[in-house]
């Protein structure tokens, strides 16, 4: 019996996070060049028109690349070469109430475009760099940040 | 004496390049929006917090604890210098329709029905690999009913844009029924603005 239950926990615990991963798409690729990129649960899958976007996944891109996506709630998000950006957070559910859109940029440059959840809830939008983070207020804009290096203790 | 002068102008430009360098090392630029109109950014750190209002204006950030800096212009030709690969991958922002239904069914208004070419134009222009396609419906009807309705609405429209060679694998469908009214009413008035499919082309 107990070992039944195990099983039962064990099987529902799976399926939690099954559905976790096959969540909404938060955006999709638009465009795309040289080493283009996205980083899924330690996958790496590389870049197409139509390739959906996940909350979690990291769009990354190497010397010669750039990545364009567009997102649920019409923000634009491209990155240029040598660039990394991870998707913490997308929630757009407006009539719910539900909106969220968290980025974290760790390298590179990148030119963001508020969509909807900009006009119905600019607090929760967060930009995050290593350095400083960003509130938008409805807006454009660009960000380039320097990778910062472990240091060494 | 000459090769003096040669260590001084190396140093010089050393010392120019570096400055340029670190300048550029953490920065965060406002731009007017693609409709003209200019919001803001807000750049926060531990050292403090800065609004750039003006477009084309910047605050550069040398660290974490660093205050964010007094905002400053930058010129067009420095902004494609390091930003150019980024605003090139930018996508067009979306292109949004609305098509509105007859009362109870799934058959369009003919104004809406001139909007299709325009929309398969879109579709073709943009090459879009992602359009989204969400029925709607006014409050005659049972929550379930109109549900159904907005599903047969919005399936509609998606199997004419199949049927005029719009791959299918590309189309996400949904129904928000009498939930997400364009104008509120109350309980079984009907609406014609809340009769309508929303189509979305990215």
């Amino acid at each position: 019996m107990r070992y039944l239950l195990a099983m039962i926990c064990a099987f529902s615990l799976s399926c939690a996070s099954f559905t976790a991963a096959s969540d909404v798409p938060a955006g999709s690729v638009k465009t795309f060049k040289g080493m283009a990129s996205i980083v899924r649960q330690g996958g790496i899958v590389s870049a197409k028109s139509g390739e959906k976007i996940f909350k979690g996944d990291i769009l990354r891109t190497g010397a010669d690349g750039s990545l364009g996506v567009i997102f649920k709630d019409d923000s634009v998000l491209s990155l240029g070469p040598n660039s990394e950006l991870v998707i913490d957070d997308f929630l757009f559910s407006p009539a719910e109430g539900k909106l969220s859109f968290v980025t974290r940029m760790l390298k590179g440059t990148a030119a963001y475009l508020s969509g909807m959840i900009g006009k119905l809830a600019p607090q929760s939008i967060r930009f995050e760099t290593p350095v400083a983070s960003v509130g938008i207020r409805g807006t454009r804009f660009l960000a380039k940040v320097e990778e910062v290096k472990e240091s060494v203790k | 004496m000459k090769r003096l002068g040669i260590v001084f102008v190396c140093g010089v430009l050393l010392f120019f390049l570096n400055s340029c360098a670190a300048r550029q090392k953490n920065l965060f630029v406002l731009l007017a929006d693609p409709d003209g109109k200019v919001g803001q950014i807000i750049v926060t750190n531990q050292g403090g917090s800065q609004v750039v209002a003006k477009p084309m204006h910047a605050t550069e950030v040398k660290d974490a604890k660093a205050p964010p800096t007094e905002p400053f212009p930058m010129e067009k030709s420095e902004i494609d210098k390091i930003f150019g690969a980024a605003l090139a991958a930018q996508p067009d922002p979306p292109a949004h329709y609305t098509l509105y239904f007859r009362t109870g069914s799934t058959d369009l208004i003919a104004d809406s029905e001139k909007l299709l070419p325009e929309i398969l134009a879109m579709i073709e222009a943009r090459k879009s690999t992602d359009i989204s396609i969400v029925g709607h419906t006014d409050r005659v009807g049972t929550t379930q009913q109109n549900y159904r309705l907005g599903l047969d609405r919005a399936g509609g429209v998606r199997q004419i844009l199949v049927s005029k060679g719009v791959d299918p694998s590309i189309i996400e469908v949904d129904s928000h029924g009498e939930d997400n009214p364009l104008i509120k009413t109350e309980d079984e008035v009907p609406e014609p603005r809340n009769r309508r499919v929303e189509v979305t082309v990215r």
